[in-house]
This record gives C-alpha cells, sequence and structure tokens, in this order.
C-alpha cells in the first residue's frame, strides 16, 4: 500500500488521509516539508496564529535498514524568525512514520476553545484527537512516561513542556529516542507553534506497521553494505565521534579562535580544558557512562553519550557540543557536571540548548545575572519559566528580544535566531552561512560536505573572505539534499575522503523507490530546496538586509587573531546567484 | 627555543600513557625544528596527527617553528564541514 499523507485539522478537530499528490511523490524530510510550507501556507501569516502549519516527514530512506536514515523532518513558519524553518531530529518518530506509510503528517489550525491541550494519536486507519487536561503542566518525562504506560513501549512520542504551552522563542518539540530520552525539533521556537495548536504530545502507533517496500531488495542490502562501511570505517564517524562526541571540538574551535567566549566578545575559552570532549571523555571512563549512544536506531555512528556525575548516577545524554559551548564558554560556567545537569533540565521542560543558552550570555551582558552563574540559571529553567514569572518570560523570549530589553548592542543573532557555537569573525565561511541561509543562524544548514566542493579546490584561508561564498553555498546545497532523504548530516564526513560513500547513498535511493537519480538530480534537488525556502522568506517580508551579520562583528576585532567581519552587502548578496 | 604544546583527542591519550605532559605545558626545542620534525621527536605517527595549528591557524606540517609559538596537534577526527572549513584536510595532506 503506497504511502499518504495524514492531514489534521485542529479547528473542526477532525483529519483526512489523503492520496500523495504527484508532485510530492519523490521527496521527503526536509524537501517535502519546506514544498509543503511554501505550497500551503501563507507567508504573511502570524507563526502562532490558525493559517500556519506544522508539517512532519520522515525522511527518503527513513523507516529502512539504511545505516543513518532514522532523522525526522519538522517544517513551520518560525515565530522566531519569521522565516520557513526546517527542523530535523533524530528520536524514533521518522522510522515509525514512515514504517506506518505516512508520508507526511500535516498540522492545520487552531482550536476555538483554547481552555485544553490536545493529543493527537496516529495508527494506520486513523487518527484521534482528545483533550488531556491531566497532562497540562506536566513536563517532557512526565509526559513520556504516561505515554510508554498507555501505549506499546515502542511508541514514537513528541511533545512539549511548560515553554511550548507557554508559546515561548526559546521552546522545542521533544522526541523520544530509542532508550527513551529525549531529542529535539529544535531551533525556531518550534514548541510555540504545537503550543499555539493547543496540542501537548502527538504520538505514533508502532504496533502494526509493515516494514517499507523496497522496489530493488537486493541493490539496496549491497549498496548499504558499501554505505555502512564508509562511515565505519573513516576516521571521524568510524573512531572519532564515538570516542569523544561532538564535543571533540571545543578544543579544536578553541585552538582556532572561533569559540565565541563571553557574549561573543573572545574568540577563546578559558574555560576550554574543563569543558573539552577529552575531559569528558575522561569523566565518563572514570563514572561508568558510555561515550556511545545512537539518537535513532540503525545509527553506526553512535556519536551521544551518557554521562554520569561522579557518584556513577546518570546525568545527561545527547550532551553536544553546542550546549556544552553555550554554557560552558559563551555563558562562562566551568563546571561540566553543572551544564549536565541544566541540559537534562533543559530535556526535560523542551527549551532550544542554543537559543536559551546565548540568551543567557545576552542577559548577562544586560547585568540580569552574573556570567559564570550557572546555579541562577537553573533557578531560573527549573522554576521562573515553568511558572512563566515576569523574569522566566523575558529569557522564554529569546536572545534577540532579551538584547532589546535590557538596551544590550551585542547581541549576537541572524533573523533573531541566536548564532551557534562556531565565531563568524574567525570562521567566516560559517559566518556566511549563518546570514545566508533561510533558517537564522544555524550551523547545520551548511554542515554537509558533498563531492562537488572537493572539486571546487584549493585552500581557502577561514580567517579570510575570499572563497567562503562559493564554499557556504556548496555546503548548503548539500545539507538541503541530504536533510531530505532522512540521513543524519554527519554520514557526508566520509564523503572527504571516500568516494564511495555518497553514490551509495543514492543508490540507496534509487533501490528504494525504483528510480535513476544521479549526483547531479541530487545537488539540483537541494539547490530547488533553497530556492524555495528563500522565496518563501521573500514573500514573508525579509529582505536582503536580514542577511546580516550583527553590526558589532563589524567593528569589534575578535581576539586572539583581531578579525572583524568585513563583506559587503553586495558579496553576500551574490549567494544567491545560482 | 621555547614553544607551548597542546595535544588533542587520540594524541593526547597516547601521549598520556607514555607520560608526556601535552596540555599547555612549555617545551623546548632546537632552532630550525619543523612542525614534523617535532612531531617525529614524539613518535607520533599520521594515525595520531592529521594537522597541526600553529598560533591558531592550520599550517603545513613542514613548517619551521619559531621561539613563543603555540602549537597544537590535531588527529584525525574533526566533525562538521570543520575539517574542510579551518583547512585541516588541505594542511594535513602538504
Amino acid at each position: 500500500m503506497s504511502d499518504k499523507i495524514y492531514r489534521v485539522n485542529m479547528k473542526e478537530l477532525n483529519y483526512r488521509i489523503e492520496d500523495v499528490p504527484e508532485e510530492w511523490m519523490g521527496l521527503g524530510g526536509r524537501g517535502l516539508t519546506s514544498t509543503v510550507i511554501a505550497a500551503e501556507v501563507d507567508p504573511e501569516c502570524h507563526p502562532l496564529g490558525p493559517n500556519n502549519k506544522m508539517v512532519f516527514a520522515p525522511g527518503l530512506l527513513s523507516g529502512t535498514i539504511a545505516a543513518n536514515s532514522g532523522r525526522n523532518s519538522l517544517g513551520i513558519k518560525s515565530p522566531l524568525t519569521g522565516g520557513i524553518k526546517e527542523s530535523n531530529v533524530g528520536g524514533t518518530i521518522a522510522g515509525i512514520m514512515a514504517k506506518l506509510g505516512v508520508k507526511a503528517l500535516i498540522i492545520e489550525d487552531i482550536p476555538e476553545d483554547d481552555s485544553t491541550f490536545y493529543h493527537i494519536h496516529v495508527t494506520k486507519e486513523h487518527v484521534t484527537i482528545e483533550p488531556c487536561p491531566e497532562l497540562v503542566g506536566k513536563e517532557n518525562f512526565e509526559v513520556l512516561d504516561a505515554m510508554l504506560e498507555r501505549y506499546d513501549k515502542k511508541v514514537a512520542v513528541m511533545t512539549i513542556g511548560t515553554p511550548g504551552e507557554q508559546r515561548m522563542m526559546i521552546s522545542n518539540i521533544s522526541v523520544k529516542d530509542p532508550k527513551g530520552k529525549l531529542r529535539s525539533h529544535g531551533r525556531g521556537a518550534t514548541g510555540a507553534v504545537m503550543g499555539s495548536k493547543k496540542i501537548k504530545v502527538i504520538t505514533v502507533d508502532a504496533e502494526k506497521y509493515k516494514e517499507t517496500h523496497l522496489a530493488d531488495p537486493e541493490k539496496f542490502k549491497s549498496a548499504n553494505k558499501v554505505f555502512t562501511k564508509a562511515l565505519q570505517e573513516n576516521p571521524i564517524s568510524g573512531e572519532g565521534l564515538p570516542a569523544f562526541g561532538t564535543n571533540v571540538l571545543v578544543n579544536i574551535i578553541n585552538e582556532a579562535g572561533g569559540l565565541p567566549a563571553r557574549n561573543f566578545r573572545y574568540g577563546n575559552s578559558e574555560n576550554a580544558e574543563a569543558i573539552c570532549g577529552e575531559t569528558m571523555a575522561d569523566n565518563i571512563k572514570a563514572r561508568g557512562g558510555s561515550t556511545t549512544h545512537g539518537c535513532h536506531a540503525g545509527c553506526v555512528i553512535q556519536c551521544s553519550q551518557t554521562y554520569n556525575d561522579e557518584e556513577g548516577n546518570y546525568l545527561a545524554s545527547g550532551f553536544e557540543y553546542e550546549m556544552i559551548w553555550a554554557f560552558g564558554a559563551n555563558f562562562g560556567i566551568s563546571d561540566l557536571d553543572l551544564i549536565a545537569k541544566i541540559d537534562n533540565l533543559m530535556d526535560n521542560i523542551g527549551v532550544d540548548a542554543i537559543e536559551t543558552g546565548v540568551t543567557f550570555g545576552v542577559a548577562a551582558e544586560g547585568g540580569l545575572l552574573e556570567f559564570e552563574d550557572g546555579e541562577t540559571v537553573y533557578k531560573i529553567l527549573s522554576e521562573d519559566i515553568p511558572q512563566g514569572t515576569p523574569l522566566g518570560k523575558i529569557i522564554g523570549s529569546g536572545a534577540g528580544n532579551v538584547g532589546k530589553i535590557l538596551g544590550v548592542v551585542r547581541v549576537p543573532v541572524v533573523k533573531n535566531q541566536s548564532i551557534p557555537a562556531y565565531e563568524p569573525r574567525a570562521i567566516k565561511g560559517q559566518g556566511i552561512t549563518y546570514v545566508t541561509t533561510p533558517m537564522g543562524a544555524d550551523h547545520t544548514a551548511g554542515y554537509a560536505v558533498a563531492t562537488n566542493i572537493l572539486n571546487s579546490g584549493g585552500y581557502i584561508d577561514p580567517l579570510k573572505k575570499e572563497g567562503q561564498v562559493e564554499l557556504s553555498r556548496n555546503l548548503q546545497i548539500a545539507s538541503a539534499a541530504i536533510d531530505s532523504t532522512g540521513m543524519c548530516i554527519f554520514v557526508a564526513f566520509p564523503a572527504l575522503d571516500d568516494p564511495a560513500c555518497l553514490p551509495a547513498l543514492i543508490d540507496m535511493i534509487n533501490a528504494r523507490f525504483g528510480i535513476n537519480l544521479t549526483g547531479e538530480d541530487v545537488t539540483s534537488l537541494g539547490a530547488r530546496i533553497l530556492k524555495t525556502e528563500h522565496a518563501f522568506n521573500l514573500k514573508a517580508g525579509l529582505t536582503a538586509a536580514d542577511d546580516r551579520i550583527p553590526e558589532f562583528m563589524k567593528y569589534e576585532p575578535l581576539p586572539p587573531h583581531n578579525v572583524v567581519w568585513d563583506f559587503t552587502n553586495e558579496e553576500i548578496d551574490a549567494f544567491w546567484d545560482f | 627555543m621555547h614553544i607551548t604544546f597542546n595535544a588533542f583527542s587520540f594524541a593526547r591519550n597516547k601521549l598520556k600513557e607514555q607520560g608526556i605532559p601535552c596540555v599547555n605545558v612549555a617545551r623546548e626545542i632546537d632552532e630550525g625544528t619543523s612542525a614534523q620534525d617535532f612531531i617525529d621527536e614524539l613518535e607520533l605517527s599520521k594515525k595520531y596527527v592529521e594537522a597541526v595549528f600553529i598560533n591558531g591557524t592550520v599550517m603545513p606540517k613542514d613548517t619551521v617553528l619559531h621561539e613563543g609559538d603555540r602549537i597544537a596537534l590535531l588527529p584525525p577526527g574533526t566533525p562538521g564541514s570543520y575539517r574542510l572549513i579551518l583547512g585541516i584536510k588541505e594542511m594535513g595532506e602538504r
């Protein structure tokens, strides 16, 4: 049986199961979510009003045995950026939706009666939409436990905590992972949109699904073998990430002078040694955690981890570089265990690690609290934000808004979304990605390395602007394509060394659907997605003036390299000449 | 002459096993020593050093070191596009 579109209307509190329109057939993940948002959402709509939609879509290869194919995409118009958003997550949702035959779950409109929240449960044949007053005011782990008690343990769960209920700009949607912990549809206030639609939790049945259909199982199997081998034998995905996690980047980015510290005043942090991946791995070894943990079934990279305290008690999992940077280097907390406690707390209430961490940096700059004061951070996150006190509402509004409230000039945002853990002045290619991606400042928008980039040739000095626009464009096109496959963007790492890696990925897509895509087709798909997203943003009222770095980065030289952002507007705008 | 020396990830573990300090330590080296000479002195194979930071920039391994330089040894395993955009792959092959 072919895949279907499941469409839920929150005003009518009903649903339809529809055939997939011809033009959406070959799309998945980000390619599908951005296409649907562009086709069905008025770009000028208020993101928290009735005309915004949520589009959840597994990738093209999700639900298959392909290694690392368990990523799910969510498309919305973002209340944080005012533009289109695709947010990508691991967990169990993508595989389960794909196996159930859900090509996309589209949620429309808002209930007329806003006195309660709803629970949506999706099965193969039906969607139920029922009020869930007993879950209102509960945080994620409690909601997760309630769902696991009610359904089969494998049920897919997507939930919001109290920040999402309050439609805060730092809120995420949290997604169950294979070990019963949480991953996040992060960035761009995804939780606020779910909260605006009065949805507390979405569950997807995992009992009655069937394996995904493969057009050519033999070809699929042999391509997956080549692909898996490329991942496992590569020093990054096969050794570096499993041993140190993404947090191996602390020392590297710090050494490069690109680790934003003290609200983007410096490119080095005195805390680097205390919070780095090597220290984290030593702690895990001594305390009996685990350096390997997959965020979704079928992951062979296992970049995630389980991090315990000195007594061996669980503190956090999915303890990533960007989170540790935000609270360790940027806000100044030197105690890795306290950062882990904050990480777990943020998972529970469902807030974005980057947006929240950068917001605390701006708040410290504005005198609302002191840099390094992790105990106050913990108190605000555990009390003020869930209770919705004025202080909680202010922090919950995100870095851009807090900067305005406190009269701060040094506000590191692009399109009102916080800049992540790589300083644009010292890593200029990353900076071009921040300003040009339709997503607002987002490192993952230019994360995937594809073969065409190798052919562009030559060394590009990260401190200089030459060659950076073309590099960023190629990285963003590759990332948009990978985000459509359901693959983790880390699968592209071996492509730098192993020419068999990406062709094997394309072979799997072809064998899954019985088609004949080429590498060029996939590149074209990536380019088309970017242009669709950019066109949506222009119609939403964003202009080239929104593709700019915060002004302070143009006149404040960043130590230790003492570099400024020196691109002209024309150089940046040339990004879209393709 | 003196340099400041750091080793990351697998190189750090390897040197620690041998009792060689490698976190922000001062080292004395001879005039004219290149980064590769220094790596050879530590008996670290390519498996442990993909690229070398000198004063915060990834440089070719045959770069001659100078008094007061800060050097960091980076093993294979840098995730993201950063291996590309910091020049780790390109300089590592030189």
